[in-house]
């Protein structure tokens, strides 16, 4: 998941800096990383041609037919954490700061816990398609679903704005071609990747990435402490020495500012993975719910084992990188950005090789990430808004053209958006993302799965309000009405308001539902609830 | 996806499996919390000198704690379920 606030504040910074390297290096490392480029460009193309000649139906295109085994899932579901964004985010936040960005891994850790125990066995049990399928098992079908789909594009939307900017300006630099040409690139794959393979296809490449990211990862991280004697203390003590804030390192800084801020942010990562759709689509890939909880299990196990690595190359970043003339200026600010940290770390402990290798499992990753947000997008306009909005059921055969055609206009619209977005920091995209499956998606999966006093109208004015609020509220928060737009000081004093939505989505929820229940009492009567099919 | 027909009486309450999924989340939300305070108490009361002589710092500690609790509650309950 490419969703790590630390990693989009720092792609911004990446710039010409890079150039200061000598040019050999980056020839000899151009050359390596486009070797493994187009390696991995060419697997991922057979796997989608692979699994384009067995998605002919919706279900095969859009959840591989229910067919993913426990053991494949988690890795797909690893995968998706795995990105980009937590790679070389994560690790360029603990280069320029310590321990901050082990505070956000340890965040998304916590979420899964809550995802297994709320929602994934209901979700796999009533589910077919979207998250909706469940909300609509007990209340009305066309208002939810047009809630639901409208929630699902703007969440899938700024998340795939993010995913573009920042791999366009990744793409960029590890290559060496413009930004324009770089978000091209990407899109035209992600559309025919997506189109074509469906979410086969996209779980098979997250599969065979996650291998490819953990190894690549694990190989970095051996050959750091291999430079210290495999004596971690000697590490962290050349890592303070290093540093410029010394022993501060050791500790969270930028999260200590503000208890709010930092718990809202909290409340935020822990709820709103357990409403993100291309994460809710992973449990309708597996054929039961016991499938479904064990591949839970083993992504976080493997999302646990990626971030422990990740503490080790952040911190081996700092020793080894920092003072170096090669990899960073004085300043200690890295070529390239701070988020090259893990890219020129593998450059340091292992050669060009070892660097080309880990930037083209970085752009398989986005690859990955984007097609899964694009079958999750695709797959709720054509069963929750086609649907919602038409009022008819779709026959099979639309069902599948109108996915493939929501995945294909979906790419474009990323393209467009992220060419325009050019140089924006996308951090609040985000930030937005996240704040909005909190606050819109988790609190009326909550109530619909264990509340039975949940009314039609209390989930669709609570969505809306979860849905609007978060946005608003969001844009009137620092990053964007101070920094983005520059209209002064924020009204709203917090980046995520997700501490102050999510209970008042509950809320509004529970008011509408109590003050409405009357009305609704003949149709809900005739519902199943759907806590009976929680055990 | 099948939508039952039947007369199901309405709960204001879940059952008894939903309650007990409820604590588990309260079991992972307050060693959550505790260990963002114990985060944020000890960067505001950090010393500079308080880590040097040990590998971790009581941060780190706290953080891989909770990190390992994730991973062990889900499976505990994984593990659980699979007795049912």
């Amino acid at each position: 998941m490419l969703l790590l606030f630390a990693t989009a504040s720092t792609f911004g910074v990446c710039g010409p800096a890079y150039s200061a390297q000598s040019d050999s290096q980056i020839r000899q490392a151009e050359s390596s990383t486009i070797v493994f480029f187009v390696v991995f460009a060419m697997l991922t193309l057979l796997i989608s041609f692979w699994a384009a000649r067995r998605a002919t139906n919706s279900s095969e295109y859009l959840t591989a037919g229910s067919s993913i085994s426990s053991g494949q899932n988690g890795l797909a579901i690893a995968g998706d954490y795995m990105s980009a964004g937590a790679f070389l985010g994560l690790s360029g936040a603990i280069y320029a700061s310590g321990l901050d960005g082990m505070f956000l891994a340890a965040s998304y850790l916590a979420s899964w816990p809550i995802v297994l125990f709320l929602v994934a066995e209901p979700l796999r049990r009533l589910g077919k398609y979207s998250f909706a399928d469940v909300l609509t098992h007990k209340l009305r079908e066309r208002p939810i679903r047009i809630l639901a789909g409208a929630s699902t594009l703007v969440i899938v939307s700024f998340y795939l704005v993010a995913q573009m900017v920042g791999a366009g300006e990744l793409i960029s630099l590890l290559f060496g071609i413009g930004y324009g040409p770089s978000v091209i690139m990407v899109g035209l794959l992600m559309i025919v990747f997506s189109t074509l393979g469906g979410m086969r296809a996209a779980t098979w490449v997250q599969i065979i990435k996650a291998i490819l990211m953990i190894g690549g990862s694990v190989m970095i991280a051996a050959l750091v402490l291999a430079r210290f004697g495999f004596n971690v203390s000697d590490l962290l003590k050349t890592a303070a020495t290093n540093h410029p804030n010394g022993n501060k390192i050791m500790d969270i800084r930028g999260f200590a500012q503000d208890a709010v801020a930092t718990l809202s942010l909290g409340v935020g990562i822990l709820f709103g993975t357990a409403g993100l759709p291309h994460i809710l689509m992973r449990f309708f890939t597996v054929s039961d719910e016991r499938a479904a909880r064990v591949s839970v299990f083993y992504a976080t196990c493997l999302i646990g084992l990626f971030f422990a690595i990740l503490f080790v190359i952040g911190y081996g970043s700092i020793a080894i990188l920092r003072g170096d003339a090669t990899y960073a200026s004085a300043s200690g600010a890295l070529f390239g950005g701070n988020n090259l940290a893990p890219i020129h770390l593998a450059r340091a402990v292992g050669g060009s090789i070892l660097a080309g290798f880990i930037s083209a499992v970085a752009f398989a990753t986005i690859l990955a990430v984007v097609s899964g947000l694009l079958i999750a997008g695709a797959s709720s306009a054509a069963n929750d808004l086609v649907v919602g909005l038409s009022g008819r059921q779709l026959d099979e055969r639309m069902r599948l053209r109108i996915s493939r055609i929501a995945a294909m206009a979906l790419g474009v619209l990323g393209i467009l958006l992220g060419l325009a977005c050019e140089g924006q920091n996308v951090a609040y995209l985000l930030a937005l993302a996240t704040a909005i499956a909190a606050s819109a998606n988790f609190p009326l999966l909550l109530l619909a799965i264990y509340w039975d006093g949940l009314t039609t109208r209390g989930a669709v004015v609570g969505g809306t309000f979860g849905l609007i609020s978060s946005v608003v509220l969001t844009a009137m928060g620092p990053t964007i009405w101070s920094k983005v737009l520059g209209l002064g000081p924020a009204i709203f004093p917090y980046d995520s308001p997700a501490l102050f939505t999510v209970p008042l989505t509950l809320f509004v929820c529970w008011l509408v539902s109590i003050a409405t229940a009357e009305a609704e009492k003949d149709w809900r009567l005739t519902q199943p609830s759907v806590g009976q099919y929680v055990e | 996806m099948h939508k039952a027909t039947e007369d199901v009486p309405l709960r204001a309450t879940a059952n008894r499996s939903g309650a007990l999924r409820f604590q588990l989340v309260l079991a992972m939300i307050i060693p959550y919390l505790a260990m963002m305070a114990f985060l944020i108490h000890s960067a505001r009361h950090a010393t500079q000198t308080a880590i040097v002589a040990s590998d971790f710092s009581p941060a780190m500690i706290a953080l891989a704690s909770c990190m390992v609790f994730s991973v062990v509650l889900t499976g505990l309950f994984v593990f659980v379920r699979h007795g049912d």
